[in-house]
């Protein structure tokens, strides 16, 4: 008796316990209206200096040195350690390390003039020759710099001299007009530091970067955290913060639970738990266009995908804003997307065929291609939530067209893998999402008849054409004209269906402002942190 | 006794040898490829090509695994995939930070199951023992990973009286604060290994009970109290040794998971990233390590055994 009442009093802890752990997980419809980016305008417009906060990121940083950096925590880093030439944002250009730039009129040679009096974290002066060390380090295939490729036109490298102690000269073997979007994610790196090392990417160097960006390097502790400190010489002003910190979280919900508990100030949170945080009224929820497409592609290598109209028929078969419903809870964090080009990118366009949900179209279409019974096989990643949601839901659809569609779940890598596989049978359809940046000709490597990564198998020679010819073309209003015509070739030929546009969210502890100053970013969360300060 | 040692560790190298072959074939038949990993579609298809042939990655899996073994052998264990730093040094200095934690919660677990178990064993079915059996089969079936997440909700979140990940407070490095970062983790896989240990424990102690020598004490007119702490333990100690020994693997598992939660910056976190990123340099290092450490673990319980117990001879 006594033994059969303990057992009871020990489940009922544990029901409470998980029902009050599980209790509050936001996957209601978001109704908040104090999203967007509106920031709380609480304090009295006057920053004030000190303080210090401490960002979640989910892993160590790998080499802390930008001619290497591809991944997430490293570019995050990165951004408050090194300063670029330049930022880009909507199109218009914002001058860092950089006073000005200039083509000339044939545009085989680009001009950069450094500001006077830029140093590296270490008092040194930044110079001409670290930008031209910086170059000449990318391109030394010795040096495995994963951005070498975007220096080299037709197989022949940009060339770089200095002019004078401020200014580098850059020749091109031929024109381009994406050279000036490649020098977006150009950072220097100092060449008093690195200058001699047989392979910069094992260097003991970087274990204590030096940079030029607002903070300077304090203390790595593998597994623990990464601490900048300001750097007082910053040329664009000082930091308002002491120090910033990057806080390894490996667990998203544990670190969900330390930003509640104020270990952590910062951390780019998933939509889901949107509610959740924004719920305590303790945060600041940024929710931003992280300039990503999420899409799903068609694989032509199988014959039933090779019939236009049948990639068509799929097409109308879907509703967009159902699609995404199910699948971000809200079209808060992701508007419906028309185009293969995010509206951050150069010459993005609207007006390409949209595909309206039309049931009765989707079925006249097939019957016209003469398919029926018609087998799919759709490819996901297992642990994505939102793509889970948008199998089930396209499965049940398509059925309502006569498509029947089998669902293949897989793990990350084997995923991955397969879709890289350019003689890929094993489905027909499949989820992806891509972060390019501004400048459209990054997107080629997607597109091209030949890309390593063209998912649909698509290849048609006059499209190539349209693509090579944009990335050569110095006219304006030529250009965006070729990349309307690739947008529009993609949602006619119905290679790629653009689902939607997607938005990040960072939460940041409310007692931090200058926020919108800071400038929230693609992959970075933010791109600015000095002119972040404690309230 | 010392042919004994020697024997022993001429017994493991073969082991060892074929524990490498096994997990070096079994990373690399893992679906995904380390570079993709770090892989933006940026890159162009000849800057992925490049890092391939850099990382040696290009090369037939056989060939990968001799050049592993040759540098391990000449007392290299390469380069990190992915951060490109020595890989005994990475895995060097997350050492500290996994064995105080499994060596304080290996202590606190024996502190805790052994005396707890033997009074449960020498009062059987009574409502103590009834109650600790409960717990250690809740400790054995719920999930490390919900209960570390209670533990934090309940004693970080709604409690703040601990912290709830990590090791350190930024900038502080005290024993204290180090210790209370400690406390959460620790009570995880120290629930955890109490919950085996104590079945192990309490069946032994029954059936020592059992024995003849106990029945004479009682005659002699020993208390209850006397007999436990003077004569059974004695011999319940011997098969913890064995559990010990075993468990270690369990051990090293737990601490995985564990780490993971609190964000730990031990040996579990740096394993996990690696086999995200499928960094095959540093998944062998951890590997062999633990390989090493259970070989030796297993060699120092049959010794101690023969200390403990001079029947058992481990001479021959």
């Amino acid at each position: 008796m006594k033994s059969k009442k303990m057992w009871l009093s020990l489940m009922l802890v544990l029901v409470v316990a998980i029902m009050s752990a599980c209790g509050s997980s936001g996957d209601g419809t978001s109704s908040s209206s104090n999203n967007a980016e509106n920031t709380a305008t609480t304090d009295d417009g006057q920053p004030k200096d000190g303080g210090s906060i401490i960002i979640a990121v989910q892993d160590d940083p790998k080499v802390m040195n930008p001619i290497y950096a591809g991944d997430r925590v490293t570019l995050t880093i990165d951004q408050s350690l090194y300063a670029p030439l330049f930022n880009v944002n909507d199109g218009k250009k914002t001058y860092v390390l950089a006073e000005s730039d200039s083509f000339s009129d044939d545009h085989l040679t680009y001009t950069l003039k450094l500001k006077d009096g830029l140093k590296w974290h270490d008092g040194q002066p930044l110079t001409a020759d670290d930008i031209v060390f910086t170059m000449d380090s990318i391109l030394d295939e010795k040096q495995h710099s994963s951005s070498r490729s975007q220096y080299v036109f037709d197989g022949k490298p940009v060339k770089v001299t200095k002019v004078d102690d401020l200014t580098v000269e850059f020749k091109l073997p031929e024109v381009s007009a994406a050279f000036e979007g490649a020098l977006v994610s150009f950072s220097p790196i100092p060449k008093h530091i690195f200058e001699g090392e047989a392979d910069i990417e094992k260097s003991d160097k970087n274990n204590n970067p030096i940079g030029s960006g607002p903070f300077k390097f304090k203390e790595y502790r593998p597994g623990e955290y990464v601490t900048l400190e300001r750097f007082d010489d910053y040329f664009a002003g000082k930091a308002h913060l002491d120090s910033v910190t990057y806080r390894v979280a490996k667990d998203p919900n544990a670190a969900n639970l330390a930003l509640q508990n104020g270990e952590i100030q910062m951390r780019m949170v998933d939509t889901q738990d949107y509610n959740k945080l924004n719920d305590t009224g303790k945060f600041n929820m940024l929710t931003y266009p992280e300039g990503r497409l999420q899409y799903m592609v068609f694989n032509l290598n199988v014959p039933s995908m090779q019939k236009k109209e049948v990639r068509q028929a799929i097409a109308y078969a879907l509703d967009k804003n159902e699609l995404i419903t199910a699948s971000y809870s809200s079209a808060d964090f992701a508007e419906p997307a028309p185009s293969i080009l995010t509206p951050d990118t150069l010459y993005q366009t609207n007006d390409v065929e949209k595909y309206d949900y039309n049931v009765e179209k989707a079925k006249q279409l097939l019957a016209d291609a003469g398919v029926s019974n018609l087998k799919l096989r759709l490819a996901y990643t297992n642990t994505n939530k939102p793509q889970t949601s948008q199998a089930l839901y396209i499965q049940q659809k398509l059925k309502d067209v006569g498509i029947e569609v089998e669902l293949l779940p897989m793990d990350g890598t084997a995923y991955g893998n397969r879709t890289l596989d350019m003689n890929n049978t094993d489905f027909e359809l499949s989820f992806g999402g891509y972060i390019m940046g501004y400048e459209p000709d990054a997107y080629k490597s997607l597109f091209l008849s030949d890309a390593a990564y063209n998912y649909s198998h698509y290849k048609n020679a006059d499209f190539d054409k349209l693509w090579n010819e944009a990335a050569v073309q110095i006219d304006e209003t030529k250009r965006g004209d070729l990349y309307k015509q690739i947008q529009q070739t993609v949602a006619n030929e119905m290679t790629v269906y653009p689902i939607a546009y997607t938005k990040a969210v960072v939460a940041v502890d409310n007692t931090y402002g200058g926020v919108e100053d800071a400038n929230p970013k693609p992959v970075v969360m933010l791109e600015d942190l000095s002119k972040i300060y404690k309230k | 006794m010392n042919n004994y040692i020697v024997r022993r560790i001429a017994q493991a190298i073969p082991l060892l040898f074929v524990i490498s072959i096994v997990s070096f074939t079994l990373i690399k038949l893992a679906p995904g490829d380390p570079v993709l990993s770090f892989v933006t579609p940026n890159m162009g298809a000849e800057d992925v090509e490049r890092i391939r042939q850099n990382l040696g990655l290009d090369q037939p899996m056989y060939v990968q695994y001799f050049v592993w073994l040759k540098n391990v052998l000449s007392g290299d264990l390469g380069y990190s995939l992915v951060n490109h730093r020595p890989v005994a040094e990475m895995i060097i200095e997350r050492l500290p930070a996994t064995f105080g934690l499994m060596g304080a919660s290996l202590l606190l677990s024996l502190l805790i199951s052994i005396p707890l178990s033997m009074i449960a064993g020498s009062r059987q079915n009574s409502l103590f023992d009834r109650g600790l059996s409960l717990i250690s089969y809740i400790g054995i079936s719920i999930p490390s990973f919900w209960f570390g997440m209670m533990l934090i909700y309940f004693f970080a979140v709604e409690l703040h009286w601990l912290p709830s990940m990590g090791m350190r407070t930024v900038g502080m490095d005290s024993a204290w604060d180090i210790i209370k970062h400690g406390i959460l983790p620790c009570t995880v896989l120290t629930f955890m290994n109490v919950s085996v240990y104590m079945r192990y424990i309490r069946s032994n102690t029954i059936s020592q009970l059992e024995e003849d020598y106990v029945q004479i004490q009682y005659a002699y007119g020993a208390t209850k109290g006397t007999v436990l702490l003077r004569h059974v333990l004695k011999n319940v100690l011997l098969p913890v040794i064995t559990i010990l020994g075993m468990s270690l693997p369990e051990l090293i598992a737990g601490a995985f998971i564990t780490e993971s939660v609190f964000s730990w910056p031990g040996m579990g976190s740096l394993g996990i990233s690696a086999v995200h990123g499928l960094d095959y340099p540093i998944i062998m290092g951890i590997t062999m390590m633990s390989s090493v450490l259970l070989v030796v673990g297993n060699l120092v319980a049959d010794i101690l055994y023969g200390v403990v117990d001079p029947r058992i001879k481990t001479t021959g």
